[in-house]
């Protein structure tokens, strides 16, 4: 009985309180966002990365979506918990997001959505700007430029920025529409749609600590015999990436157990800090 | 001299900020050449040393979170330097590089020690105060600036020699100690995620990404379609046992508000 009680709660909250869905989004709304997604990486840090630059820029839907006070500021808080994409594709998760929003889907399904969107679409923007676009502007560019000619720089800028502003304006109308297309479709299923977005987030997240936290310990016991990497050596034969997750759990624990984010903020720098001056980390 | 120099730094402080927001690419070393070039009168030296230090720089692009020596500082530095020493690019790399290596580990300093300000800004949205949360990205960018303004300014008044020790002069196991840090910092916000997702029985997933991606080196697109794989069955799954069994009057309490 507690536990169906524990569960009720549970789910009013990650729900908002004033469900009705008009459309209020418009295409302006969607290009203010698109201008705003330039200052995705504004307040970047290590501990939430883009949230701070992701919510400025979905704040214009937000503000037009939430005329209930609770629920603009739950939403707001959901937007402001670790978030990064790929900065080029940015406009993409807000399209769909800010549907989703639009249509007060519950939140641990929209962030299930945004936390599944992140991986995925850094690879697609890894391959397409960093090892694509760049080098072949970059290259074209730099050859001109080393023949002293002006045009170097400037046709590098336009081959560039056509492609980058192109996308950055059309993504946001295409996902958003994308998004309510997809959302009619799903509304009968919003449970169904909920756990799969579980699915789908935590399996990403825990990829994502395996690529995205870094924490080794690189020193090396020397006992005149042998050395011993420990690194190499030990951890990494007992499972690859056993610090990052085991230290992410920890951090886990210790939100669960009420420290604050700040409190975890220093501890990390105290190990890092120590482990520096002992020559182990 | 003077005037050279706060044009340089200014240009700077403002490439510093496209490097991460706009994005326009005006801080990439080709285009740095040209400004730099232009504002210390040498438009063809400041292109040719911009298209060299661009190709050494080509593949350096923060992929994975890695942030490489920083392009911007490289650039206009590298340039500044090899028009007012009359050098050959090649040797303007040798100045450049150590400045570059030395302002990403300050990056990487800003973006440690701005992780605390995330808790005035959960603070602003939970008191939905957008012009808060507008100004702290404000803030970050204006410290952006400054801090280029600063490091560009100097190095170009003082000379690259005087302006070399004083980088020698941060301890190095305080930079090391703090970059670690940066590094393990991402599992606070991951453990933040998982603190409002975690559930037990969906536990076995967060393994199941974790072990792909440690084992068989999954990249995350390939995991998000593999969890996509497994959503999709589990749906299938268990519409048919709802199916099966009697109607449980439409998912208990859910309303779709219309």
């Amino acid at each position: 009985m507690e536990e169906v009680i524990a569960m009720e709660y549970n789910e009013l909250d990650s729900q908002y309180e004033d469900r009705s869905t008009p459309k209020v989004i418009t295409k302006k709304d969607i290009n203010k966002m698109a201008f705003r997604s330039f200052f995705l990486q504004a307040s970047f840090n290590y501990e939430r990365m883009q949230a701070c630059g992701w919510l400025y820029g979905m704040i214009p839907a937000l503000e037009k979506i939430h005329k209930n006070e609770k629920d603009l500021s739950k939403s707001m808080k959901m937007h402001m918990e670790f978030f990064n994409v790929h900065p080029f594709l940015v406009t993409f998760v807000q399209g769909i997001v800010t549907a989703m929003e639009e249509n007060k889907e519950d939140l641990d399904t929209i962030r299930g959505i945004k936390v599944a969107l992140m991986g995925p679409l850094g690879g697609i923007g890894d391959a397409l700007f960093w090892f694509t676009l760049l080098p072949i502007a970059a290259s074209i560019g730099a050859s001109l430029a080393l023949e002293g000619s002006v045009l170097g720089p400037i046709i590098f800028l336009l081959l560039f920025n056509i492609v980058h502003f192109g996308l950055r304006f059309t993504l946001g109308h295409y996902a958003y529409k994308m998004g309510v297309n997809a959302i009619s479709k799903l509304q009968a299923g919003t449970k169904y749609v909920t756990k799969g977005s579980l699915i789908l987030g935590l399996t990403v997240i825990g990829g994502l600590i395996a690529s995205y936290v870094n924490f080794k310990i690189p020193y090396i016991i020397d006992t005149g015999k042998t050395t011993i990497a420990i690194q190499t050596d030990v951890l990494d034969k007992i499972m690859p990436n056993l610090l990052p997750l085991v230290f992410t759990l920890f951090m886990f624990y210790l939100l669960k157990k009420g420290k604050t984010p700040i409190t975890l903020i220093m501890i990390t720098l105290a190990i890092g800090i120590l482990g520096s001056i002992l020559g182990v980390l | 001299m003077l005037m050279d120099a706060l044009l340089i730094a200014i240009f700077a402080g403002i490439a510093g900020i496209d490097m991460f927001d706009g994005l326009t690419h005006i801080h990439r070393p080709v285009v740095a050449g040209l400004v730099v070039g232009w504002i210390l009168g040498d438009v063809r030296m400041g292109l040719i040393v911009g298209g060299t230090l661009e190709l050494v720089w080509m593949g350096a692009v923060p992929v994975g979170g890695a942030q490489p020596p920083n392009v911007v500082i490289g650039g206009i530095i590298g340039t500044a330097f090899a028009i007012l020493t009359k050098q050959e690019a090649t040797t303007a790399i040798g100045v450049a590089i150590p400045f570059a290596v030395a302002v990403q580990a300050c990056i990487t300093l800003l973006f440690t020690f701005f992780s605390p300000i995330m808790s005035t800004a959960d603070k602003f949205a939970e008191e939905r105060n957008l012009k808060g949360i507008a100004n702290i990205n404000y803030l970050g960018m204006g410290i952006l600036f400054v801090f280029y303004f600063i490091i560009t300014f100097l190095p170009i008044m003082l000379g690259a020699e005087a302006a070399q020790k004083i980088v020698e002069l941060l301890p190095t196991w305080l930079i090391n100690g703090f970059g670690v840090a940066g590094g393990m910092m991402p599992a606070i916000g991951f453990a933040m995620l998982l603190k409002v997702m975690y559930k037990k029985e969906f536990a076995i997933y967060l393994a199941l990404g974790f072990i792909l991606a440690t084992y068989l080196k999954v990249p995350v697109l390939a995991l998000a379609a593999i969890a996509f794989c497994i959503a999709y069955f589990d749906y299938t799954l268990n519409k048919k046992m709802d199916e099966s069994t009697f109607d449980n009057s439409n998912g208990g309490g859910y309303s779709d508000g219309i």
